[in-house]
């Protein structure tokens, strides 16, 4: 590439530095946005405002939003090269003040980033809103440097033009490729949204209704298997344990009183079912008098050791 | 995962006719349902009925009780109707309050004593009158703070020195009703003097705690985070066991404060699950089984920072005999901890 080529290269990228950084302070601002919705406050948390006292924190909160909405607009309507050239708000100066702005902010943005990872290690940047759950780290921190530096080359330089077609062209559109990855890898963000977006509720964290699982019970086989043997139903025990329902019913078998066990699989149709009939002598308390192994336990103890007392029965149930 | 179904390795004295005998019935039923049948309509049960016992994984043991006397190299303690008498090293540290010597303690503090895990009847760490308070904020005045601890804990009552209060107000700013709190100090009775902030208060009020963080597919063998105590509500001080934040929201868990998930992603548990906690810090780790609900816990989304800085969430809200064998500093309010459900 020639001399005058690589400066043509330099200038369309500090060209399309604006409309990076516009797209970054926009979607910043919109997920800060969107989380302020969810939660129905602006004091749900986010990130530096932490630093400040309670009573502004609110104020700053909203302070960062209107600044990174305003940068971002601004940084747009600037951009093109016949804004640029134009009289009015719309000129040089008006272009080269937003970028001044947006390169001020970033810089401040990485001191309170790092101010932040100091005093708060455990609260994460809030930049994008819920997404940026994590810690401060490096990442975050180079990311907003690297902002800063590209709103500062972006100071001066020419109004957005799209290149003419031609390698020079796919040469810019490579570094800008570059550019973006160089963002998407010191973003820990971008982690987060992929797995939003890939999201399928897990068995284990399925909230099914009761009512469904007894449902699901009384039209299977299992139920009708061990009908005979239930003397109730009522049933005597219920409980959740990951992806299964385990009920129980007090039943009869062979004369002696029985416990009829069903585990229901936590599925909204077709659940698969488990059921067993288990003699209620079978059920013994470990370390009992008696039960095997009950006095070894405490054998094994290393010296020093005094036998804490029984848990009682809990009242959560 | 745990490599066995959940051996009971660090509760062997968990041998109560009360939660032990459920845990022992549920993980029978449990343990038969999935086994293969031996007879018609039947299970063979038996060999099930009694979970085998490891050896507890903490080398060294608590006790707790109240002071009989305490003299520079002999502690005794009155527990259970019966007088222990424990030695007390130049290594022996003790808290009251805050560090002290421990011939600062007296006659009729309750106390909480790790054992030293290499010489016999020798006290490491003694907590003496240590009390936490962890819930909503009821109503404040100029005197006290009424926190709500949950339905099964009610009401508690904390008292904030002057002393204590820059310290508590710069993690608490917000000692208004609505707002969480999570102090420990001085226990007297029924009120707690209020001296160390155990967390940093949340930005959010209690009902706006933020959703879980989602991922893919059913990852959660294993869960990190912060593991907290709690004094036992109505029970001696040493009974083991953890109280899970997240129970089945049908059945329901009595302390359910609200439907929300709170901010860490966890399966759904009962009493009598199994979980294995592990401290991060210590290295420690043991199998205790569910023994309550720990809805209040699931309103905190802060983290350990106990050694290095833990997932958000709290985990796990362990017995204090519990936390303390498994090598956490009850004046520090939690440790980093990684939780695996016994299957």
């Amino acid at each position: 590439m020639t001399m005058h080529g690589m400066t043509g290269l330099v200038n369309d990228l500090r060209e399309v530095q604006a409309p990076v950084l516009a797209a970054m302070l926009l979607g910043a601002c919109a997920t800060k946005f969107s989380r302020v919705l969810r939660a129905g406050s602006l004091e749900a948390g986010l990130g530096p405002t932490e630093l400040f006292p309670l009573p502004l924190r609110r104020p700053a909160a909203m302070l960062v939003c209107a600044v990174e909405c305003a940068l971002g607009i601004a940084l747009t309507i600037t951009a093109p090269a016949a804004a640029r050239s134009g009289t009015g708000a719309l000129d040089g100066s008006a272009a080269d003040g937003a970028r001044i702005a947006a390169t001020a902010f970033f810089l401040v943005a990485m001191s309170a980033l790092i101010e932040l990872r100091g005093r708060r290690p455990d609260v994460g940047c809030g930049c994008f809103g819920d997404l940026s759950v994590r810690p401060v780290g490096a990442r975050s921190i180079t990311r907003s440097a690297l902002l800063a530096v590209a709103a500062l080359a972006s100071i001066g330089g020419p109004g957005l033009q799209l290149p003419p077609p031609g390698r020079g062209a796919a040469v810019l559109l490579a570094c800008l490729g570059v550019e973006f990855l160089i963002i998407v890898l010191l973003s820990p963000e971008v982690g987060e949204t992929l797995l939003r977006l890939g999201y399928a509720e897990p068995c284990e964290l399925r909230s099914i209704p009761v009512r469904h699982t007894l449902a699901a019970l009384r039209r299977s086989s299992h139920w009708r298997r061990q009908a005979s043997v239930i003397t109730s139903d009522v049933p005597a025990d219920m409980w959740r344990e990951l992806c299964w329902r385990y009920v129980t019913y007090p039943g009869r078998l062979d004369g002696a009183d029985a416990d009829v066990v069903f585990a229901v699989q936590m599925k909204q149709r077709r659940p698969a079912i488990q059921s067993a009939v288990v003699p209620r002598e079978t059920v013994a308390v470990p370390g009992e008098t008696g039960a095997p192994g009950a006095g070894k336990a405490a054998a094994d103890l290393p010296p020093g050791v005094v036998p804490l007392s029984a848990m009682p029965i809990s009242k959560a149930l | 995962m745990l490599g066995q179904i959940g051996d009971l390795t660090c509760c062997a004295h968990c041998t109560g006719l009360g939660t032990a005998e459920l845990i022992a019935r549920r993980r029978l039923l449990k343990a038969a349902v999935f086994a293969p049948p031996d007879g018609p309509g039947r299970a063979r049960a038996a060999g099930w009925a009694v979970p085998p016992h490891g050896r507890a994984v903490y080398p060294g043991g608590v006790l707790t009780g109240t002071v009989v006397d305490a003299r520079p190299h002999i502690l005794a303690i009155r527990r259970a109707g019966r007088e222990e008498r424990l030695a007390m090293m130049p290594s022996t540290r003790a808290w009251k309050g805050g560090q002290v010597d421990p011939i600062a303690l007296k006659t009729g503090d309750r106390v909480v004593v790790r054992l030293d895990p290499l010489r016999r009847g020798v006290a490491e760490r003694v907590w003496a009158n240590i009390g936490r308070v962890t819930g909503v904020i009821a109503e404040r005045d100029r005197e006290s703070i009424v926190v709500d601890a949950g339905k099964m804990k009610g009401s508690r009552v904390i008292v904030i020195p002057s002393r204590a209060a820059s310290r508590i107000q710069v993690r608490f700013p917000r000692l208004e009703p609505g707002y969480l709190i999570d102090v420990i100090g001085l226990r007297d009775g029924g009120v707690i003097e209020g001296l160390i902030p155990a967390t940093s208060q949340p930005a959010y009020s209690a009902d706006q705690v933020p959703r879980p963080p989602q991922a893919l597919g059913p990852a959660l063998d294993r869960i990190g985070g912060s593991a907290t105590w709690h004094e036992p509500a109505g029970e001696p001080d040493d009974v083991e066991g953890v109280a899970y934040p997240l129970f089945d929201p049908e059945p329901g868990c009595a302390e359910e404060p609200s439907r929300g998930l709170g901010c860490v992603r966890m399966p759904y548990l009962s009493v009598g699950s199994l979980l294995e906690v592990r401290n991060e810090c210590t290295g420690s780790s043991c199998v205790l089984p569910v023994t309550g609900c720990a809805a209040v816990a699931r309103l905190f989304c802060d983290r350990c920072v106990t050694c290095g800085t833990s997932p958000r969430g709290r985990v796990a809200d362990l017995a204090l005999a519990s936390f303390v064998a498994l090598g956490g500093e009850l004046e520090r309010g939690c440790f980093n901890a990684t939780i695996a459900v016994g299957r």
